[in-house]
């Protein structure tokens, strides 16, 4: 009797899994240092030139009562297509363990070493994915602090593109090469094989030929640039997230599962609001035309946007030298946009206080939000994972431990939470 | 009396002409020796001298050479480093000068060919600041400092166990550890006048161990660890040298020794183990005789012992940036230091798990998070082939070789130039066969020479020739 209990629990699960995928894609555009939840998602116009620095104004968005940073006018006008989390929290203050915590979800401190989110959806989708392209790709790079594939291993890493897509060329690494045209490449291919005949070399031979189709088959035009009109790409603004924006569209188009946007530069120690000044600007421009741009090629429904860091930064300014008004590292409160792909647009979750010290309402702990992207994506957030030594692990352990995990994100999400689950 | 001689070389001869049969030839030996033991090719003034050497003792001579190369100890200090897991950041968090001082200790110990058991000693039963103790690391790199997990490590380290089940870790119960007001310097220390603990301790081989009250636990079970007695220890680690030679063990696995898991050559176990401590845990004693074994002298599978692999990550792209002369830039951007690695650092000699490039991600540098072998995955990919096959990276670098060039200007015809080609990558001279190859290629495409130059070395590089040792 229990037996079948549990069969069928696991087969309610499983349809309730299967039926609640609301996402094919994620795109992760990763802002790497920590990006101020202060002059971003989080504004606290009124906590005086201590917290609030050299700004003074505000956002109001095209949804009642929802601000944003006075730098951001062009989110502004489309927060009804992403909502606001401002209550992200882990605590960790150092690069490393922030960015584990908040590329894995795991923050058990355990001796194993989680794969990425982008490996595990690389993993879960093995299978079903049939397309070309890899799996998992970073545009240009993804962060190698820690090793991305976890327990996983290598073969779930993302694919690095390389190369400058704000530039006239964007040379793909492996896949556009200015200096060999594909007569040059085959007549070396030929001279290739007439070296090693055909001794013990099938398996080269198979992968050199699924390279060869690669090369110059359909993934080649997914890259160019230079088939989106001129328009469109000064929407997203000529500089490397802009473009690294619109590689992103184009590759969710051709049903990439997941694209990792990493920008550097967030790490504002000093100068804070003198690089403020640009970067914004630039992270407006850039995401509000990929939230636009998806929307109106009718994908944003089934791609997840995700906007965010390793943490947030220090809400009190520090003025003092050797700072001159730059901000540290914040792992206590911080803030990240989500979007599509089953996120409901026009909502803020949680809240921080007067100075935006501390989390007053609905804390979200890193499992809390990465285990909402994959229950999107229809992978089980309580499922396994299997781990060469140890068997199978859960695919977010903290998502089980008490004080690690505030629930999924069911308030912003187009799913109900199920009745069973507390 | 002659008679005897003759029968007696009747009988031999067959087996001698067996044995140089089986035998793999001195430019297959060469590279896969220098590969080996180094981790990186023979330079092409290397390769000449040993192929054209007439001495007839010429393998002992270059592996007694290449064993005591600098090279050969850096590579060995990689292959400590990934299992002891050497890394500033996540998850060993050792830090940068921490890091610096673990690998000068461990280099230090491969310099003065410390005997095993010794060097386990000093680094089982190590305290001190993480700076000037440098041994002290070993318990700083675990996300949960706790005796059972320190435990585990050593276990699955030095005795090839996954599933330890006895109660040993008590006897690591006393180490703590203190900070400084030093930028992460920390003190590792022993709590002496803990209480005994209650139970006792008793090993899985049903040894009890009793430790002394005010004392070192660790000194008891360190004792029986490393001791001549305690055979698997031995084992472990010969069985470990061979798996670094040949990469796979004679028990498969490397570090997952338990019942169901037989050896699949018990004889040669016991051999090299007998040798190993009759010659009182000297490794590279123990190195020597694997490399000058039949089993690494013979031919590569099939015909032969010697299965090829696909060379390590970090000597693929050291060898990429060796051939060209062009070489790839690493630095440490983990504070405090920030560190610039002087121009022409060999990535195999990072000493950082952290340091990374995306050609060392892809093609598999060991991220250092386990301590497990199987961790280092060189099976190779379609990626791996993409980028070798058509990165502008790789082809701009091919291009702008210096040595390439060099070698242009002084060939004055595709032979030349072949066989200058060909040492440089693949360790050999060219075959007659391969320089018609080269010749058709340019006349069918008219290229001038510089250009066959610029393909030769990239059709070399891309070969299976190039990418597996064999």
């Amino acid at each position: 009797m229990r037996k079948i209990t549990l069969t069928l629990i696991l087969l309610l699960t499983f349809c309730f899994v299967a039926t609640a995928q609301r996402a094919k894609s994620v795109i992760l555009i990763y802002l790497d240092g920590g990006p101020a939840q202060t002059e971003t998602f989080d504004p606290k116009p009124n906590a005086g030139r201590n917290y609030y620095g050299n700004y003074k104004g505000v956002c109001k968005t095209n949804v009642e009562g929802i601000e944003i940073g006075e730098k951001l006018p062009l989110l502004a006008t489309m927060a009804d297509k992403y909502s606001i989390i401002r209550s992200m929290t882990h605590g960790s203050n150092a690069h490393e363990t922030g960015h584990y915590a908040m590329i894995t979800g795991d923050t058990s401190k355990s001796a194993i070493v989680y794969p990425s989110f982008g490996a595990v959806i690389s993993y879960m989708k093995r299978d079903t994915y049939k397309g070309v392209l890899p799996c998992y790709i970073s545009v240009t790079s993804a962060n190698s602090r820690f090793n991305e594939g976890g327990f996983l291993g290598n073969a779930y890493k993302s694919f690095d593109t390389g190369g400058r897509p704000e530039s006239d060329e964007f040379e793909v690494e492996g896949i556009v090469n200015k200096f060999v045209d594909k007569e040059r490449l085959n007549k070396r291919m030929a001279l290739l094989d007439g070296f090693e005949g055909s001794h013990n070399k099938e398996v080269l031979d198979s992968l050199r030929a699924t390279n060869m189709e690669f090369i110059w088959g359909e993934s080649r035009e997914v890259f160019n640039l230079k088939n989106e009109s001129d328009s469109v790409r000064q929407r997203y603004g000529n500089s490397r997230l802009g473009q690294s924006c619109l590689v992103a569209r184009r590759l969710v188009e051709a049903g990439v599962p997941f694209v990792n946007v990493r920008t550097t530069g967030w790490d504002t120690h000093k100068k804070h609001f003198q690089r403020m000044n640009t970067m914004l600007p630039d992270l407006d421009r850039a995401v509000s035309a990929l939230l636009a741009d998806l929307d109106a090629h009718g994908l944003l429904d089934s791609t997840i946007v995700m906007l965010g860091g390793e943490f947030g930064r220090t809400p009190k300014v520090l003025w003092e030298a050797p700072w001159n008004g730059g901000r540290a590292h914040y792992g206590k409160t911080f803030s990240y946009l989500v979007a599509g792909g089953g996120f409901l647009g026009g909502k803020v979750l949680g809240a921080t206080d007067k100075t935006g010290e501390n989390v007053i309402e609905r804390p979200v702990r890193p499992c809390d939000l990465i285990g909402t992207v994959y229950l999107l994506m229809g992978i089980d957030p309580y499922g396994t994972l299997p781990h060469v030594s140890e068997g199978n692990l859960p695919i977010l352990p903290s998502l089980l431990e008490v004080g690690k995990s505030e629930g999924l994100l069911y308030e912003i999400i187009d799913i109900k939470k199920p009745s069973h689950e507390k | 009396m002659k008679k005897i001689l003759i029968f007696t070389l009747c009988l031999l001869f067959p087996t001698m002409v067996a044995m140089a049969a089986d035998q793999c030839r001195d430019e297959v030996f060469l590279r896969r020796a220098y590969l080996t033991v180094t981790g990186a090719l023979p330079t092409t003034e290397e390769a000449i001298k040993f192929l054209d050497s007439t001495n007839s003792n010429k393998r002992e001579a270059l592996v007694d050479e290449l064993l005591d190369s600098e090279l050969a100890l850096k590579y060995m200090q990689m292959r400590w480093g990934d299992i002891l897991r050497i890394k500033s950041e996540f998850p060993s968090n050792l830090w940068p000068n921490g890091v610096q001082a673990y690998n000068r200790w461990i280099y230090e110990q491969l310099l003065n060919n410390v005997p095993y058991n010794k060097m386990v000693q000093k680094l089982l039963l190590s305290e001190g600041s993480n700076f000037r103790a440098p041994a002290a690391n070993f318990y700083r790199g675990f996300q949960k400092r706790s005796p059972q997990n320190f435990y585990a490590n050593i276990n699955l380290l030095f005795l090839g166990n996954r599933d330890c089940k006895d109660n040993g870790y008590l006897c690591f119960s006393q180490v703590k550890f203190k900070s400084t007001k030093e930028w992460k310097e920390e003190i590792v220390y022993l709590d002496i006048h803990k209480e005994l603990p209650w139970q006792r301790i008793v090993l899985e081989d049903g040894t009890a161990l009793t430790p002394k009250p005010n004392n070192d636990w660790r000194e008891e079970y360190v004792a029986w660890l490393t001791s001549p007695k305690n055979r698997r220890f031995a084992e472990v680690l010969v069985n470990r040298m061979w798996y670094w030679a040949f990469g796979k063990g004679i028990v498969h696995e490397p570090d997952d020794w338990h019942k169901g898991n037989k050896p699949s050559d018990p004889q040669l176990l016991a051999e090299l183990t007998d040798y190993f401590l009759k010659n009182n845990f000297d490794m590279k004693l123990l190195m020597k005789k694997i490399l000058l074994s039949e089993q690494f002298n013979s031919k590569a599978a099939p015909e032969g012992f010697y299965q090829p692999q696909r060379l390590p990550a970090e000597v693929i792209v050291d060898a990429l940036a060796s051939t060209t002369d062009i070489w790839s830039t690493y630095h440490s951007r983990v504070p405090e230091p920030f560190t610039y690695y002087p121009p022409k650092t060999r990535s195999t000699h990072l000493g950082d798990a952290t340091v990374s490039s995306s050609e060392l991600e892809l093609f598999g540098k060991v991220s250092r998070d386990v301590s497990l072998e199987s961790q280092r995955n060189n099976s190779i990919t379609s990626r791996q082939l993409l980028y070798l096959m058509n990165s502008s990276e790789l082809e701009q670098r091919i291009r702008k070789s210096a040595v390439l060039q060099k070698i242009c200007m002084q060939s004055g015809n595709v032979a030349q130039l072949a066989d200058a080609i060909s040492l440089l990558v693949l360790s050999r001279r060219a075959t007659p066969q391969e320089v018609a190859l080269y010749e058709k290629h340019m006349q069918q495409n008219n290229l001038p020479l510089a250009e066959v130059a610029v393909d030769i070395m990239w059709m070399q590089l891309n070969s299976n020739e190039f990418l597996y040792n064999h």
